[in-house]
């Protein structure tokens, strides 16, 4: 992002300028892909001009931490066609659509389980197309995931598998890291000497994913990614780990990137949501924005809510 | 198999392999699965392998007794056992109760999306799950094999004793004298002994790659891992007894 001044990835560009930009692509006579900020923006101003306001005042920073631009993938049939998305620091970015429309891939290509065929994602200013696999496996330590069936190592108990990051990559001693699983099961509001010693297969659903994202969290990692976490829970557990992601934005300001077809926690905790239909973001913006939206796709997926 | 399926599984056994000796080392994995594919296994080894013994006692002392020559009972159910009975039947075994193991329990971490997690945390599956299995297969299917080995020459001493009236003294004495027969590598370690413990170790290479290959790329949630099961029983199987002539080959080439 260094070489965009700073301003056009704050507060909203005043029209002139706006134009300006989009003019620039032609500028040495090949059409440049905009980056995705300023895709973004072009494609959604009304909507990110109003909300980013609201966001500065919850502490949103304006740097950029995660980046999709330009995104094609396909498998046997197309993915996702040229999509863009950022979330900046200290945001809560909800990627909502319908069932296979390539919402958990988006978390994969941020991880770099997968590469994009076209596009480029940016991980906290690292170009993830270009790394290695070994170079990935240290990149994915700046990133928490939680998994829609939480994938806890089953084998293992709930200490184990919160520490199990902790050993792996720190040098902390035993007492660091029992002191250090003790604190982030509290933060998910688990009683430490209750949980610890129990097998995955124990523990409720609620109760899994939390474990989920006490793992994912424990290394501190300054983005989480969530993959369906609501997704089979009861409305009241659902409540609870809405409450918890919020909980981590607000505390912690980690960047959340959630993945869900949950539109009523999307509302909750987003401070943007993307909604991905037929391969391509149809639209970006706060909530409020979004129930504004005089799109016809927007409100027929609003209209459950 | 496929083409591309026989490149990727030999790819992931030269990946283990390479990453036996690069860091971090799971010391606490390996000693654990030492003692699931090992000590687990032992019982059911050393059962067959006894029995085995014996029924090769039992069928030369009815061939032999034609010839008069049933005191080399003994060297019959040696040469049977340490070249090719031990390390063939051990491997098949524990390919069926180990290699089955290890796909299953790799295969449900796929489904479940704990080998992706492990990625996500940063650490390499390969590191984390296979390379300890190897390393336990390697150093635990030899064990066994020794131990099969020794239990079965034991069951054929029990028959010849029992049976055909040889004086356990003469039995031993003629299980030696085959073993010797061989010819020595380095003046003290006896041909056989090479060539019986170079098969176990191959083996046991086989059973942990095989089972961690279908484990891995095991698709379709709990139905994909009864398949992968299923294969890596019969793969491993039937690498065994294919390796095993090969092996067998080029060991007596080298060995005589």
């Amino acid at each position: 992002m260094t070489d965009i001044p700073p301003d056009t990835t704050g507060a909203p560009a005043p029209p002139e300028h706006e134009e300006e930009r989009r003019a620039l692509p032609e500028d040495d006579g090949e059409p440049r892909l905009r980056r995705a900020e300023d895709e973004l923006r072009a494609r959604f101003a009304e909507e990110l001009e109003e909300s980013e306001e609201a966001q500065e005042r919850v502490g949103v920073s304006r740097e950029a931490i995660v980046e999709l631009e330009h995104i094609s993938l396909a498998f046997d049939r197309p993915i996702l066609e040229d999509v863009s998305l950022v979330a900046r620091r200290g945001e809560t970015i909800v990627i909502a659509g319908e069932s296979g429309t390539g919402k958990s891939t988006t978390l994969k290509l941020i991880l770099r389980l997968l590469r994009p065929d076209s596009g480029r994602v940016i991980v906290d200013g690292e170009v993830l197309n270009d790394v290695t696999y070994e170079e990935a496996l240290v990149i994915r330590q700046k990133m928490g995931m939680v998994f829609q069936g939480a994938a806890l190592f089953d084998s293992m108990s709930v200490f184990e598998n919160v520490a199990f990051p902790l050993r792996e990559h720190t040098t902390l001693s035993e007492d660091e890291i029992e002191a250090r699983v003790r604190e982030k099961l509290e933060f998910v509001d688990l009683e430490p000497d209750r949980v610890m010693d129990q097998l995955p297969a124990e523990l409720s659903g609620g109760m899994k994913k939390r474990v989920g994202i006490a793992r994912g969290m424990a290394v501190n990692p300054a983005i989480m990614l969530y993959d369906e976490p609501t997704s089979g829970l009861d409305p009241l557990t659902t409540g609870t780990i809405t409450r918890l992601i919020m909980k981590l934005q607000r505390e912690l300001k980690v960047t959340s990137v959630v993945v869900s077809h949950d539109i009523r926690s999307a509302f909750r905790m987003a401070t943007k949501i993307a909604l991905l239909a037929e391969k391509k973001i149809v639209f970006f913006g706060s909530p409020e924005d979004m129930t504004a939206s005089q799109d016809r796709y927007v409100q027929d997926f609003l209209g459950g809510v | 198999m496929r083409v591309l399926a026989v490149q990727e599984y030999f790819g992931l056994a030269a990946k283990a392999i390479r990453f036996i000796f690069a860091r971090p080392f799971y010391i606490g994995d390996v000693v654990q699965q030492m003692d699931s594919i090992g000590v687990e296994s032992l019982g059911i080894v050393l059962l067959t392998g006894f029995f085995t013994g014996m029924v090769l006692a039992l069928q030369t002392s009815v061939q032999m007794a034609q010839f008069g020559a049933t005191m080399y009972i003994g060297r019959l159910v040696t040469a049977s056992m340490v070249r090719e009975l031990g390390p063939v039947l051990a491997a098949i075994l524990v390919a069926g109760r180990v290699g089955s193991g290890i796909a299953a329990q790799i295969g449900s971490m796929r489904v479940t999306e704990q080998i992706d997690a492990l990625n996500t945390l940063g650490v390499d599956p390969i590191k984390k799950l296979v390379v300890p299995r190897l390393v336990a297969a390697l150093i635990m299917m030899p064990v066994l094999t020794i131990l099969s080995d020794t239990v079965g020459i034991g069951g054929g001493n029990v028959i010849a004793t029992a049976y055909v009236g040889i004086p356990t003294g003469l039995y031993w004495r003629t299980v030696w004298e085959q073993i010797a027969s061989g010819g020595f590598i380095l003046h003290y370690i006896p041909s056989d002994f090479v060539q019986g413990l170079t098969k176990p170790f191959v083996f046991g290479g086989i059973i942990a790659v095989t089972g961690c290959y279908f484990g891995i790329n095991t698709k379709g949630g709990t139905e994909g891992v009864g398949n992968a099961t299923t294969r890596t029983v019969v793969v491993a199987s039937v690498m065994i007894l294919i390796v095993d002539y090969f092996l067998t080959q080029v060991l007596l080439f080298l060995f005589g």
